[in-house]
């Protein structure tokens, strides 16, 4: 038994390597906060073309749920694979652009960006449009009926609505996203997991490994909690304007 | 005869193999107060929504102060801009579920469009707001998000947001419908008073009391035609078709 705590829960190991993992961990952060502002713009925008009307619109319409569809289906792996093993290889990009540098991080780090955008954006634009078709009809209605066009009954009154109706769903995205900011170390970022595993290689040990693992959940769970908050209070309040509603 | 405010002729509408209008004529002028009448499914609310183009007929004519706003057959999707605008600019719609932006206060519901459609400053769409809901009695109420509000409530900031944006007809779609028995005076005796001042008004409804009062002609449709239309006196007090006197005779048993 000592033999398996030694392997896992080694805390020498864990406090000679605490400000490496940690330093990995911030990487994990920092990737995951550019993603989640990109991706929220993202999916809004592939969320707000799929519900365009009109037979105009067909073709475009296709397009992204094709896009939505084909991002959602695919291993994520491939998708940073095909970006960080193909991208810098294509030279009539300028080399700023497909081996980028930009705010002091390396070329890896924007390929994670750019992969995870557009994964989670598809992820997002679900949600959005969940939110958006639990918004009434007869608030576009009333919105078109006062002369606003598509657009603005779109900006002023559906999509501020659906934002509201979805925070536990986007909650739950964003925590797999974090979780999922660990596939960068398959283009070399050198996040959490890529620094333990490199220490678990070199010492045959699993302890940094556990720690990485505990430093995710200092954030991951209290954010399962509070999707769990945020579906209950939803659920009161349903059940409020249901009375409203009914009374 | 001066050109009327509005002129709908041949109204045809379906939804899939239900033709629910089937060839509607309706000429309103200015000033007039035009009750429909009519039992469930009898495309009253349907027609109501034509003319605005909610629901954009399949066939037939729609004018607004002479201006042909659906040319025939086949202007289906009705979404050609210029005739939306002019519609929506002159033609102001109540619906019987409020339909009030929960995200907004009662203040708020009567601003947004006037700032975003007519492009009025806040400052000056905020004066007329306020005017609007004094006049239908909810100066107190002018922070209030509409959960906190009364059906009734909810339905008067309805009718100032319709209000609002200047319009030379105002449609209503059952709106005392929805509410509380005690609710639907305050929501008629706004709509009286709208009267009163000369809004041209074509009203769906289901009070008899309230069309015998205020309209100035009652239509009477059933099976997606006007069965009967006359004054008040006439289509309510003395029908001649079978069906309005059925129709009456059952609302007003009780």
């Amino acid at each position: 038994m000592s033999e398996f705590f030694h392997q896992y829960f080694d805390f020498t190991v864990m406090g000679d390597h605490f400000s490496e993992v940690l330093e990995g961990f911030f990487k994990n952060l920092l990737l995951f906060a550019v993603v989640v502002l990109l991706a929220l713009m993202w999916g809004l925008i592939l969320a707000l073309i799929r519900q365009l009307p009109g037979k105009k619109f067909a073709p475009l319409r296709f397009l992204t749920i094709a896009y939505i569809d084909v991002l959602r289906a695919i291993p994520i792996l491939i998708i940073l694979l095909l970006i960080s093993g193909g991208i810098p290889y294509l030279e009539f990009i300028p080399k700023d652009i497909r081996i980028p540098h930009w705010f002091g991080q390396p070329d890896p780090f924007w390929y994670s960006v750019l992969g995870l955008t557009m994964v989670y954006g598809a992820y997002m634009a679900e949600v959005y449009r969940a939110g958006i078709e639990a918004v009434p009809g007869g608030q576009f209605e009333a919105a078109r009926s006062l002369g606003m066009s598509y657009g603005k009954a779109m900006r002023h009154v559906v999509v501020p609505q659906a934002v509201t109706k979805i925070p536990a769903p986007m909650l739950n995205e964003m925590i797999s996203l974090l979780k999922d900011t660990t596939l960068a170390s398959v283009v070399a970022l050198g996040e959490a997991v890529l620094v333990s595993r490199e220490i678990l290689a070199e010492s045959f040990n699993s302890s940094a490994v556990i720690l990485a693992g505990a430093m995710f959940l200092v954030i991951t769970l209290p954010a399962a909690r509070l999707v769990d908050v945020l579906i209950k209070r939803n659920q009161a309040k349903v059940t409020r304007g249901a009375h409203i509603e009914v009374g | 005869m001066a050109e009327p405010m509005i002129r709908l002729e041949g109204i045809h509408k379906r939804f899939g193999a239900l033709e629910v209008l089937k060839g509607v004529d309706l000429h309103v002028a200015k000033g007039e107060v035009v009750c429909i009448l009519g039992p469930s499914g009898s495309g009253k609310s349907t027609f109501l929504r034509c003319v605005n183009l909610l629901e954009p007929p399949e066939k037939g004519d729609i004018y607004i102060e002479g201006n042909d706003i659906c040319k025939g057959p086949g202007s289906g999707s009705g979404e050609q801009s210029w005739k939306l605008d002019f519609v929506r600019q002159r033609v102001g719609i109540v619906f019987q579920q409020f339909n009030l932006f929960p995200h907004k206060t009662a203040l708020q519901n009567v601003t947004l469009a006037q700032e975003k459609v007519l492009g009025r400053s806040s400052q000056e769409a905020r004066a007329k707001a306020t005017e609007l809901l004094e006049r239908v009695g909810l100066g107190d109420k002018l922070g209030q998000y509409p959960e906190r509000l009364s059906g009734g409530q909810q339905q008067r900031v309805a009718i100032a947001r319709a209000l609002a944006m200047d319009p030379h007809v105002m449609l209503f779609d059952e709106v005392t419908s929805a509410l509380d028995p005690e609710l639907v005076k305050e929501v008629l005796d706004t709509m009286r008073e709208l009267a009163e001042e000369g809004m041209t008004m074509i009203v769906v409804t289901h009070e008899i009391g309230f069309a015998r009062e205020v309209a100035d002609r009652v239509i009477f449709m059933d099976g997606g035609v006007i069965v009967e239309e006359g004054p008040p006196a006439q289509v309510i007090d003395a029908p001649q078709e079978e069906r309005t006197k059925q129709f009456l005779g059952l609302v007003l048993e009780h």
